[in-house]
């Protein structure tokens, strides 16, 4: 029992110097490092859309828009109001949740494919809405020299950098979202999620948690929009239509839909894998995508973190 | 706007939206009876469409074996899928059996892309020759095919559904499927042929509208979010409000579209948004919402 736990914190130790380490490691490799500063990205996206589908069982075809929202947002702020860019990030999380409220409110009286429909219809929307502003948003020609992120005084320029904020960001948000769901809210999410009937008549408010879980996804959603925003220095509308916000939900299947760890691995996969293909077989990692996705739903209920456990309970770990 | 413009619009507008219907009736029939909302439908039409192209392009088959052959590929696509991926998991939650056929979309865009490339290509289009003057109507000959097809599709439906024995028993198992197995109707056989129908009806669809576009992996993407507001707008849990819908889409899409271009593309949301708020069951679906 000792052993096993010993044996436990010595492997997240080691997961952990791996982590703080890679930079080091990649040092004549930035571009390495840029990947995974986007894959960071996308997992808090999709840690968002993990309890939102994963833990609250709502389903949400829409969920790049949150990401759009907070980018531009924030990235508006920035560039035309001159706004501190920390208040711009917060602004940027508002933002996403304020549309998350407004659109969650009437859509999560619908459920299933009703809401599913729904919130495609709004993600696909939102992209077009910002085509349509120019003025403000760029428009079809995207918006461009966005500066890159700074903190108080000091500018994070090299991907290196970027890394070990965006780390300690997503263990923050990671452990915002393991705690909320351990709490006395989480629980009730989840029991909305098992059976509506039974957590109302437990006396949980079925609709006030459904907002809840939609609201607080939306926040991280836009969160992530945020930083990358000021990541890569450049938005389209295009970028954040449905066919990311079917990417972001594959990214949550693959990685394993109601556990904390699968989003991290989802993001992981779904970046690293075209990197290593390499670009002359570009689609190739689209079909092992889809392969993967069909996979895990049908053989690996939990995706990839059932894999991680598998190997964990193997190794007695 | 001018009453032969509104009329040339109007008429348009229902060849699109026969496609819209062709591509909603499918999804509609297995959501119905197999409760699985199809995310692939549009990217099988679109595969098979691919499949077409080389067929006439390269081997020069006859265009009207050309569209048997790939109305039987979508079937053969559907049959495997219910038998192979639906059944297996047919116990677990609805939302996995969605992650299902968004997988399978995305499995067959990869495929697509990978072996025959992104660059769009032009299809021939199944009739050719100058478009046909009704009064102040000008219609292309592709275009009537479509509605031709279309209005056909929706009778074979129909016939199926209220007349023949496996019709009634897919009707039956969309009511209540735990009862239509009491009562001994063979559950998976109807599934495999309902699948095997909606998927031909992806592959029908997806040949017929292609000429107006260009072939590339991602031509469905759009159609098949137009078919989703269809069948909203009809009710989900009507074939035939599926039909009208995809023909309501199209006409008033199309109106739209000319009078206030700006909001082509945000249209199908406010509508969207309308009847799922103002009438969730839609103009033809029955009240009561479905297992979900």
């Amino acid at each position: 029992m000792t052993s096993s736990s010993t044996r436990r914190l010595a492997v997240n130790g080691a997961i952990a110097a791996l982590v703080l380490v890679l930079p080091l490691v990649f040092r004549t490799k930035p571009s390495i490092i840029g990947y995974l500063n986007i894959a960071m990205l996308y997992a808090i996206a999709t840690q968002g859309l993990n309890l939102l589908m994963g833990f609250g069982g709502l389903v949400s075809l829409g969920h790049a828009a949150f990401m759009a929202i907070g980018g531009y947002t924030a990235a508006v702020l920035v560039m035309t109001c001159h706004v501190n860019m920390f208040l711009a990030i917060v602004a940027g999380v508002a933002g996403a949740g304020l549309f998350g409220l407004v659109i969650g409110f009437p859509s999560l009286r619908l459920s299933g494919f009703y809401l599913a429909i729904a919130t495609m219809a709004m993600g696909s929307s939102v992209a077009d809405v910002i085509k349509r502003l120019p003025r403000i948003t760029g428009g079809d020609y995207g918006l461009i020299n966005i500066p890159s992120l700074r903190l108080g005084g000091w500018e994070l320029a090299g991907e290196a950098s970027k890394y070990y904020f965006f780390v300690a960001i997503l263990v923050v948000v990671f452990l915002v979202v393991r705690n909320f769901l351990n709490s006395r809210s989480g629980r009730a999410v989840r029991a909305v999620r098992d059976s509506e009937m039974t957590a109302s008549a437990m006396g949980v408010n079925v609709a006030a948690y459904k907002l809840v879980t939609f609201v607080f996804a939306a926040c991280i959603a836009g969160l992530s929009g945020a930083l990358y925003a000021f990541t890569i220095s450049y938005l389209h509308p295009m970028n954040f239509g449905l066919t990311f916000s079917i990417e972001l939900l594959s990214m949550s299947i693959i990685g394993g839909l109601g556990t904390i760890i699968g989003p991290i691995l989802g993001a992981l996969f779904w970046v690293m894998l075209p990197v290593i293909i390499g670009s002359r077989m570009e689609f190739l990692s689209t079909v092992i995508f889809g392969l993967s996705i069909i996979g895990s739903v049908m053989f690996l209920p939990k995706g990839l973190s059932e894999l991680v456990t598998r190997i964990q309970t193997r190794l007695r770990l | 706007m001018s009453i032969d413009i509104f009329l040339n619009l109007t008429v348009r507008g229902l060849t699109t939206g026969a496609v819209y219907a062709l591509v909603g009736m499918g999804i509609v029939l297995i959501l119905q009876t197999t409760n699985v909302m199809n995310f692939a439908q549009g990217d099988t039409g679109m595969f098979i469409t691919y499949l077409a192209f080389f067929m006439i392009t390269t081997a020069k088959v006859p265009y009207s074996l050309v569209l048997i052959l790939a109305i039987a590929a979508g079937a053969v696509v559907g049959l495997l899928v219910e038998r192979f991926m639906m059944r297996s998991v047919r116990s677990r939650s609805h939302l996995s059996l969605i992650m299902l056929t968004l997988g399978l979309s995305l499995l067959f865009q990869g495929l697509a892309a990978f072996l025959f490339k992104t660059e769009p290509r032009l299809f021939p289009p199944l009739v050719s020759g100058d478009p046909i003057k009704l009064g102040p109507i000008i219609l292309g000959r592709q275009d009537i095919v479509v509605l031709l097809a279309a209005i056909a599709t929706f009778g074979i439906l129909y016939l199926f559904l209220y007349r023949t024995k496996q019709g009634a028993a897919a009707r039956s198992i969309s009511q209540d499927e735990y009862a239509a197995r009491v009562l001994g109707i063979p559950t998976p056989s109807i599934y495999m042929l309902v699948w095997a129908i909606g998927s031909a009806l992806a592959g029908l669809a997806a040949l017929l509208i292609v000429p107006r576009f260009s072939l590339e992996p991602s031509f469905m993407g759009l159609i098949q979010v137009k078919a989703f507001t269809a069948i909203v707008l009809g009710g989900m849990n009507s074939v035939f409000g599926a039909a009208v819908g995809g023909l309501i889409i199209g006409v008033v899409e199309n109106l739209v579209a000319y009078q206030f271009p700006a909001i082509k593309d945000s249209f199908m949301l406010i509508v969207i948004v309308i009847v799922l708020l103002v009438m969730p069951q839609g103009l033809f679906g029955k009240r009561q919402q479905r297992r979900f």
